[in-house]
């Protein structure tokens, strides 16, 4: 039943509005502000890219995903190499970390439990998230591009380290989620520790692993620092990781974001909106597996 | 289980494929018997050749391959900028197959070159911009001491009265001057300080190379487009630009007093009429700076590509021979599109003769 | 799937081999870490004999004269960190609480998902707009850069500060409005306090992401090695000066640019420690009310 508002006030329901409620209602504004001020540089972002990189990528639309990158100077789609180059240098590099990182998880949470090496490792990995993206470049131009040279392999491997940590966590996280009383049937019928973890276990946790490796791949496809050093450059297609530069979406937007030209900038945009549009995507779908998986329990 | 088993083995056959496909496209093995001369002018198999180094060169050599990789399509040719510095650098550590230079190396760099004698090439003469990023200044004249003072920063702002005394009836405000340079290391720094050394009548202090101990307070860009790119951006800004970027870039620039005292603006003739006077020596190394003539824009440089005398594998060395007369050849005509300046005449056939000397 | 029990040895001996394997993997995380010291230390150490410890205090860097002084990398690191806290914190801080506490909740989901998609956002990104659409209004500095890294580094506080608020004891909350507070009154009476432990911690976390951004900040900062007060002056960081310095460094110089890694690593090494140590405890507090 709603009072109306006389009555309300009558039996002193409503608070009368003093300098507390006007304090109450300025810190609500100033609050909803904040909110405001965050949306606004992602607003003007967004905008930005849309605008600019659509009108390059749209308008040209498969020329610019397949064409080989025109000189500098001249104008004109073409980012396919850079496209390729980030699908295949992410892709292997999820490819090495994540069944690394599964694995690691699953001994944290197998196997080590609380041991003093189980909690070294849990701590070294959530060191090893803070760790610079430039860093980590540095590291493996030292250990292997100084051996083996410029190529796609290196940055994989850069990516993959950056990934390393982040997919244990998650996956620790997830493993956790999964009721021991699973475990335990397998055990009583005689199933061994692996064959539980790769049979019962790791099919409970897959959408959150699958989920939260996403998350992991999303952000290794947006890193630019750790392919400067180790990746080279080129504007042809590449197909292969092992020889020769190679060139990728992040490592391109850099090189256009310091170039005077607008056939340059103009591509830049455009590369930003690929990427951006498949960080996105990764992540909606990364989203997706969670809500579904949420939602079937 | 099964399907674990079936994601290993398909990564793996991902990894080998990859792998398998790489060796195809990769460097060409040493056919046999081809040490001595005989060169076979069209290689067979494709080849690839990288490059790195000046970003005043960058321009036309990006051009430059995209048209002959068309006429050319077993050659694959990269060129990675970075810096006159860089491609020197790397060229020692054989890295790349040649370098773009605007300068030599300098005599202690040259016990570092890994591979032995190297060949100087001359491509193209080109001037340096003084661009800048000012209301109410089009058409500046600077003379070079201004140049030398503004650039160390003893002239803060630009309504300095030596820039004043330069351009009677320009309205200059009194802004603060933001100057732009070089953060690699680069010829473009390293002409364009040399001229200052000499041209400024001793107005200049901070020496001359590919990189120099610029004054606090200054801001630096990657490559000729990096710094171009600062200017155009930066209100108040002043930088050294060549004049194929800073044209791309829309830039305003001066015209500086050369020699004959003239004000002269830097275009693709009066780098020209720069190179028309230059003395070559035997190794086709020369400087166009503070030229002569009443016609010479006194900022011009030049650009070599650099390349080692003996090549290792016969097969690039061929390719390299061809792209390079292509350069020097046909390419040529593009350089007046690009707001760059020809070779000279006598200065090309020198140029084509020393190919021979690449074994 | 009924299987027979298989008895022959292979079976343990795949789940001891299983068992290997995850253990490798685990020691994997701490054999790569063990590696980037050694070996970057290692490289570093041309530098530090030629320089002694004045390459931590030296600002002079010129490649001219093979002197390598980190100090102004440091301070440039430092500073544009600290602009970007103290524009990132307040808004941060009071997205979180409207989110946790304001927000009816058909709002708060799509303001969680507006706050995920700007951590999605690559700093790549960031940076080409920091540069072409930023820099020409603002010019090139400490301050622009501590802008765009502020932008990075709010979706990390934002989330960490939700998750910090929202384990206030709910009957915290109600006690304060049993006697009378406003909401914001409740807010100050029952969150903060005990959040404050944990926002310390976020806010620390967020530091050390900005100390170790490197594209944006090696776009707008300036590029110069000058240690000034004036966040309007132009300046350098150290993942900056690394990544445009690298290409074509000598020897001498590349030696000097690992160093700075080196130092760069330990900053946000300790500052992420002291952080997550901050957060670990403040979260430990609460689970026991």
């Amino acid at each position: 039943m709603v009072m109306p508002q006389e009555l309300a006030r009558a039996l002193e329901l409503r608070p009368r509005r003093t300098w507390r409620t006007t304090k109450n209602t300025i810190m609500t504004g100033l609050l909803g502000g904040a909110v405001v001020v965050v949306a606004i540089p992602l607003v003007l972002v967004m905008i930005s890219v849309f605008a600019k990189g659509g009108a390059i990528l749209f308008a040209h639309f498969p020329k610019f995903l397949t064409a080989d990158i025109p000189p500098t100077r001249v104008a004109g789609p073409g980012m396919g190499p850079a496209i390729i180059g980030t699908l295949m240098i992410t892709g292997m590099a999820t490819v090495i970390a994540v069944p690394l990182g599964v694995m690691g998880a699953i001994y944290l949470h197998e196997y080590g439990g609380q041991s003093k090496f189980a909690q070294l490792v849990r701590f070294m990995a959530m060191v090893m998230t803070g760790v610079p993206s430039i860093v980590m470049g540095l590291f493996i131009y030292i250990v292997w591009t100084l051996n083996f040279k410029l190529q796609g392999f290196g940055g994989a491997l850069a990516l993959a380290c950056l990934m390393l940590p982040i997919v244990i966590s998650a996956s620790e996280q997830m493993l956790k989620l999964v009721p021991n009383g699973l475990r335990e049937a397998s055990y009583a019928l005689g199933a061994t520790k692996a064959r539980t973890i790769l049979t019962i276990v790791l099919p409970a946790a897959s959408s959150g692993i699958v989920s939260g490796s996403l998350l992991a791949v999303a952000r290794a496809a947006g890193e630019t620092a750790p392919l400067l050093f180790t990746i080279g450059a080129t504007r042809v297609l590449n197909t292969s990781l092992f020889h020769g530069d190679d060139t990728a979406l992040s490592a391109r937007i850099f090189e256009n974001a310091k170039e005077a030209v607008a056939s340059a900038q103009e591509r830049g945009w455009g590369a930003a909106l690929a990427l951006v549009l498949l960080t996105f995507t990764l992540t909606v779908i990364a989203r997706v597996i969670t809500a579904l998986a949420t939602r079937r329990k | 289980m099964k399907t674990w088993i079936a994601i290993l083995a398909s990564s793996t056959a991902l990894f080998a494929v990859s792998c398998k496909k790489g060796e195809d496209k990769g460097t060409p093995k040493m056919t046999e018997g081809s040490d001595k001369g005989a060169m076979k002018p069209e290689p067979s198999g494709p080849v690839s050749l990288s490059a790195s180094g000046s970003t005043f060169q960058k321009a036309f050599e990006e051009i430059a391959m995209d048209s002959f990789m068309k006429s050319h399509p077993d050659i694959k040719l990269t060129y990675g900028g970075g810096g006159s510095g860089k491609g020197r650098q790397d060229l020692a550590d054989m890295v790349v197959d040649f370098a773009g230079s605007d300068s030599k190396y300098k005599d202690e760099d040259k016990a570092k070159i890994k591979g032995g004698d190297v060949l100087y090439f001359p491509i193209l003469l080109g001037g340096i911009t003084v661009s800048y990023n000012v209301q109410g200044a089009d058409n500046l004249n600077l003379s070079p001491d201004t140049v030398a003072k503004i650039f160390q920063g003893d002239i803060k702002k630009w309504n300095d009265p030596a820039i004043v005394a330069d351009n009677k009836g320009a309205k200059l405000p009194a802004e603060a001057i933001v100057v732009v340079h070089r953060a690699d290391g680069s010829g473009t720094t390293d002409n364009f300080t040399k001229y200052l050394d000499t041209a400024s009548g001793g107005a200049w202090k901070l020496e001359s190379g590919s990189t120099v101990d610029w004054p606090k307070d200054t801001q630096a860009g990657q490559g000729n487009g990096g710094v171009a790119q600062i200017v155009s951006s930066t209100k108040g800004a002043i930088g050294y630009v060549d004049l194929s970027d800073a044209k791309a870039a829309k830039l305003h620039y001066a015209n500086i007093k050369n020699k004959n005292g003239k004000f002269v603006e830097p275009t693709a003739d009066s780098a020209s009429a720069a190179g028309d006077g230059i003395d070559v020596k035997d190794d086709l190394t020369f400087s166009a700076l503070d030229a002569k003539g009443d016609a010479a824009y006194p900022i011009t440089y030049q650009s070599w590509v650099i390349v080692y005398a003996k090549q290792a594998d016969p097969k690039k060395g061929a390719a390299l021979k061809q792209y390079l007369s292509y350069l020097i050849g046909d390419a040529q005509k593009e350089l007046p599109g690009l707001d760059f300046a020809p070779l000279p005449k006598s200065l090309q056939d020198k140029a084509v003769a020393q190919l021979a000397k690449i074994q | 799937m009924t299987t027979k029990p298989d008895l022959s040895g292979n079976r343990q001996l795949g789940d001891k081999a299983f068992g290997g394997l995850a253990i490798g993997a685990a020691a994997l995380v701490l054999l790569i870490l063990a590696l980037i010291a050694i070996t970057m230390t290692n490289r570093a150490r041309p530098v530090l004999g030629h320089m002694g410890l004045d390459f931590f205090t030296s600002s002079k860097w010129s490649e001219h004269d093979n002197i390598f002084g980190a100090l102004p990398f440091i301070w440039g690191t430092v500073y544009t960190a600290a602009i970007a806290v103290v524009l990132a914190v307040p808004v941060s801080i009071g997205v979180a609480l409207f989110i946790t506490q304001i927000a009816p909740p058909w709002l708060k989901r799509p303001l969680v998902y507006l706050i995920d998609l700007l951590a999605v956002v690559p700093s790549v990104v960031f940076g080409l707009w920091g540069v072409l659409m930023l820099a020409p209004h603002l010019n090139r500095s400490f301050l622009t850069a501590g802008i765009i890294l502020a932008i990075m580094i709010v979706p990390i506080i934002t989330s960490l500060a939700r998750e910090v608020i929202e384990t206030t004891a709910q009957s915290d909350k109600e006690a304060a409005y049993a006697l009378g507070a406003t909401r914001w009154e409740m807010i100050n009476a029952a969150v903060i306090p005990h959040a404050k432990g944990g926002l310390v911690g976020a806010v620390m976390l967020g530091l050390g992401r900005a100390m170790g951004e490197t594209i944006a900040a090696a776009l707008v900062i300036g590029s110069s090695a000058q240690i000034a007060l004036n966040p309007l002056k132009s300046g350098d960081s150290m993942p900056a000066v690394i990544a445009n310095q690298w290409g074509e460094a000598s020897d001498l110089q590349k030696s000097a640019l690992i160093g700075l890694a080196v130092t760069l690593f330990a900053m946000t090494i300790i500052v992420n420690l002291v952080a997550s140590r901050i957060v670990q405890r403040s979260m430990q507090k609460t689970r026991g009310a």
